[in-house]
């Protein structure tokens, strides 16, 4: 890296909030996902100002520069691919204001996303979107992926959340999208910042919209013999006009797993489970979650069962929200995909998914949120074996398509960033992808900010050498880097 | 400006047939202002094709749906063509297990409410001009209702959209399915653009079933601050209320169907629509009863409530969806605003309003921050002068509300550029503009900044 960004970036956010030591780097060469590429510099800068200076220094050096979060994602959001400079939020985690009366808060982007609902716990408010990785990822990193979570069914995704985020341009500029009104007047800016993945501008200041705690919560476990019979029950579900707060399924795999792991109560021998979360008035709450669980009756439940206190809930979310950790101790590693469906496909699609594990001989377990039809099959492989990690990604391509064929998405929440790109056209026709182009360039012409990511490059959907050099990139984009840092 | 000589050969260029006729075309007037030409597309491609032929031309083309939104201020200057969008309608596919539908947008919003409650379910937005207003205008315009406080904004409900551009081409983004963040979410850019950025020629929605059974509970109040107050409380009370309005006297005068006025000296109705299983509906009620006592006590003022049963607070909505800046006022005299706020101002928004003077109306979406003003704007009447209604925009925004101009007479709506908020990213938004519009295409000069 030139030394002279090198030393742009010091006087920017102060020489000890730099870093640029090999041992160092490594660690900020991960998150999630599957890809692996270290950066040259990891900045930590305080403020908007301070990010802003960074990105001027980049834009003016012509240095590629990403924003990190907690490093949680799982579709490669957050890597360095070409190297250049990673700007972490750590340092930017003040809750900066809670408006009781108005139900918001301002929070700056490295916030963890359960300390905003465990600050406001006490006005009994919260922030609804409860990604499982909700103890570790940080509200930017949410902006930026657009996350959901387990109680989205009912309430929406961080988009439907999030009021305003104050922005640092590519250009260097800071403004706001948004505002912490309901509304505001203009193009909907704030709407596409959220979920643009870090490729639109790096947000410094959130303002989120706050939701009463509901009163009561029921927990319900349905057990039944077959994923069919389970996907069944979801169907039905919604179509008696019930919307669950959350309704979450498992196939034996993954409780299996989980059981092994954490011992959440889940039966081992089930072919699905399904959880179900009712919340709202005690006067309705019974009643709709006895509905529920006629309908799981009604369609071959084996089991129904009303977590009968706190205790209980929390052990069996704990089980769900374990799920991903426990797969971590059954497999060497283990590849999550994030396709999308309309929930009436879902046997179908599950078969489907079984059907390309066997092809590939590869053990896939599911585990996902089965009232929005966004599947999470983890399929297990071993990192070390190349050809085990070239059949997990075509696997997951495979059962990309598999969604996009029922008319569905590549990505309910993890995003597309390096590991789902080439598979964007899989999706999306070529004028669709110009105009998201298009938008691109309005914010971040110069293309630096988190190059390339959600793009097609030239490679195919599923194939493995997913990362790009520097060679790779477009014309004018970082060139030859200067000399070695 | 487009000559017609060339219109004739526009349909060997698009193979659309456009209207010429000057008495058809003024039924498709925009603001007082004939097109001399109007197309009516039957689909995104088509509208592509359209678009790209007059936009080489150098012409100025306004999308049209229903016409309701037609007196936004300001009225063009002269238009060359309408883009027609009301027969890009019907259902393209509905799946109620799915809870999603894909419609052209040119459907009627109340066409298609009746086709999802035929399954029991609905697309949950109360617009106003419900019952002639399209689904794409209605998008266009971010008409949103006061259920936005339980169901979410348009923003939140719309997943996919297929737009016609003017450079030819078609895009499709979002998705089909009830949750995606595959790419940028481009739709939310076309729900409030006013048809500036392109033609919203499809859409696919998220619906959600009908509440079990509904109900209303009608507070009216002595005194505006406990009002406000009880409607903030109540939003923030683990009680969940569909949507609440607040109403001076004037605009609840309006609502017939709730008895049409106030009594013993009280000049504010709040309006809670209630929804869920029958027992939720009692507790929901309850609480709310106990609310509006306790803000009324505090304030030492008087307080009266009122239970609506279910026919009959669904009657009342249609009347008070078009509080909203909608069809319950004529545009020939009358001028509307919308002010939005945070919810705990809403109070201070409709004193100042109110303070405009003795024509004036409020409606307000209080747990969302938002209240539709209305003004009297005959030519004689000298408050509703442009300068009268800048100065309140101006007075607003200094308090960093911001201000909408909806409608009004021609005479004064060619005074009204819209304000332009002090923090919106104005450069920003021109280079959108730019991007999608390069030609300045789309209804030139009368968004926001003159976009
Ligand atoms: C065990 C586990 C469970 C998970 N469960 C869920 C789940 O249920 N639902 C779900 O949606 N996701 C889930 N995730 C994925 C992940 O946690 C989310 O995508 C999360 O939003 C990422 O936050 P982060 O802070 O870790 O972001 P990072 O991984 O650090 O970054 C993600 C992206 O955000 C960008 N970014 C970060 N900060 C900013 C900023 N301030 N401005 C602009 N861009 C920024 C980065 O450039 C990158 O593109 C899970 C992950 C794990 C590991």
């Amino acid at each position: 890296m030139q030394e002279a960004l090198i030393q742009r970036l010091r006087s920017a956010v102060g020489h000890e909030h730099v870093t640029a030591r090999p041992d160092d780097l490594r660690n900020y060469a991960y998150d999630g996902s599957i890809d692996r590429a270290a950066p040259e510099a990891v900045v930590f800068p305080a403020d908007a100002a301070q990010v802003a200076a960074v990105v001027r220094a980049c834009e003016e050096l012509r240095c590629p520069y990403v924003a990190r979060g907690a490093g949680t994602g799982l579709s490669g959001g957050a890597i360095a691919e070409f190297g250049g400079v990673l700007i972490s939020t750590a340092r930017m985690r003040r809750i900066l204001d809670i408006d009781a009366a108005n139900r918001t808060a301002l929070v700056e982007p490295g916030v963890v996303n359960a300390h905003i609902s465990a600050a406001v716990a006490t006005l009994g408010l919260r922030f609804v979107p409860d990604p499982s990785s909700q103890s570790a990822c940080t509200i930017g990193g949410n902006v930026a992926e657009n996350a959901g979570g387990l109680h989205c069914l009912a309430y929406g995704v961080t988009s439907n959340h999030v009021l305003g985020c104050e922005i640092v341009t590519p250009q260097g500029e800071i403004v706001w999208l948004g505002g912490r009104e309901n509304e505001t007047a203009g193009y909907d800016l704030l709407g596409v910042f959220i979920g643009s993945e870090g490729t639109l501008g790096i947000a410094t200041k959130i303002a989120v919209k706050l939701t009463p705690q509901p009163e009561t919560t029921r927990t319900l476990l349905a057990v039944f013999d077959s994923v069919d019979d389970a996907s069944k029950a979801v169907s039905d579900i919604i179509a008696a006009g019930i919307i669950p707060a959350a309704l979450e399924m498992m196939d034996r795999l993954s409780t299996q797993a989980i059981e092994a792991y954490v011992h959440a109560g889940f039966p081992t021998d089930a072919g699905a489970i399904l959880i179900a979360d009712v919340d709202g008035l005690q006067e309705s709450v019974g009643e709709t979650a006895a509905a529920i669980g006629d309908v799981c009756r009604r369609d071959g439940a084996r089991e129904v069962r009303l977590a009968k206190d706190e205790a209980e809930r929390e052990r069996i979310w704990r089980g769900r929200k374990s799920a991903f950790g426990a797969m971590g101790r059954f497999s060497p590693s283990y590849y999550v995909q994030d396709g999308v469906i309309p929930r009436t496909k879902l046997p179908e699609v599950l078969a489907e998914v079984e059907a390309i594990g066997r092809r590939y001989g590869l053990l896939i377990a599911n585990v996902f949120h089965a009232g929005d039809g966004n599947i999470h099959p983890l399929i297990a492989f071993d990192e070390k074996v190349p050809a085990q990690v070239d059949a997990a990604i075509a696997a997951g391509a495979d059962i990309l398509r598999a969604c996009v064929a029922r008319g569905g998405s590549i990505s309910g929440e993890h995003g597309i960033g390096i590991e789902k790109r080439d598979c964007m056209n899989v999706q999306y026709a070529p004028s669709d992808l110009a105009l998201m182009a298009k938008l691109k360039a309005v914010f971040n012409p110069g293309g630096l900010c988190n190059p390339a990511k959600m793009f097609p490059t030239s490679r195919r959907c599923g194939e493995s050498a997913r990362t790009l050099q520097r060679a790779d990139l477009p014309e004018g984009i970082a060139p030859a880097a200067g000399p070695a840092f | 400006m487009l000559n017609l000589p060339f219109a004739a050969d526009l349909r060997k260029h698009t193979g659309s047939r456009p209207r010429v006729r000057p008495d058809e075309c003024a039924r498709y007037s925009v603001g007082g202002c004939t097109p001399k030409l109007v197309f009516s597309p039957h689909n995104a491609r088509e509208a592509a094709r359209i678009v790209s032929a007059l936009r080489q031309e150098g012409a100025a083309v306004i999308i049209r749906g229903a016409g309701t939104a037609q007196w936004r201020p300001p009225p063009p200057v002269s238009i060359d063509a309408v883009l027609d969008m009301t027969r890009c309608d019907g259902i393209v596919e509905y799946a109620p297990a799915d809870l999603t539908v894909t419609v052209g947008a040119g459907t009627k919003f109340s066409d298609l409410q009746s086709a999802l409650r035929a399954q029991g379910q609905f697309f949950p937005c109360d617009p106003s001009h419900a019952a002639e207003g399209t689904i794409g205008g209605i998008l266009s315009g971010r008409r949103d209702g006061a259920l936005r406080q339980r169901f979410g904004a348009l923003r939140d409900n719309v997943l996919g959209m297929h737009v016609s551009l003017s450079d030819g081409s078609t895009a499709f983004s979002g998705a089909r399915v009830v949750k995606s963040v595959a790419g940028y979410d481009i739709p939310k850019l076309f729900v409030g653009a006013r048809g500036t950025l392109g033609a919203i020629a499809d859409v696919t929605l998220k619906v959600a079933p009908l509440p079990q059974a509904e109900a209303g509970l009608v507070a009216t109040f002595e005194r505006l601050e406990p009002a406000c107050q009880a409607a903030l409380d109540v939003a923030s009370s683990p009680l969940f209320p569909s949507a609440t309005t607040l109403h001076d006297a004037r605009s609840a005068h309006r609502v017939r169907s709730l008895g049409g006025g106030l009594h013993d000296g009280h000049a504010w109705m709040l309006v809670l629509r209630l929804g869920g299983t029958r027992g939720a509906i009692a507790r929901q009620a309850d609480g709310i009863t106990r609310i509006c006592k306790a803000a009324s006590a505090a304030a030492a003022s008087g307080v009266r409530i009122e239970m609506v049963a279910q026919a009959q607070v669904q009657h009342a909505w249609a009347d008070i969806a078009e509080l909203a800046c909608g069809a319950a006022y004529s545009p020939a005299t009358v001028a509307g605003m919308k002010v939005i706020s945070q919810p705990s101002h809403v109070a201070a928004v409709m004193a100042r309003a109110l303070s405009l003077g003795p024509d004036t109306e409020c409606t307000a979406h209080p747990a969302v921050g938002l209240t539709f003003v209305h003004v009297r704007a005959d030519a004689h009447v000298s408050t509703a002068a442009p300068s009268g209604l800048r100065a309140f925009a101006n007075a607003c925004e200094a308090h960093g509300w911001s201000v909408e101009f909806l409608f009004a007479p021609p005479q004064i709506g060619e005074h009204l550029l819209p304000a332009l908020p002090l923090r919106a990213p104005i450069a920003l938004m021109r280079k959108l503009k730019a991007a999608f519009d390069p030609s300045g295409t789309f209804d030139p000069g009368r968004f926001l900044g003159g976009i």
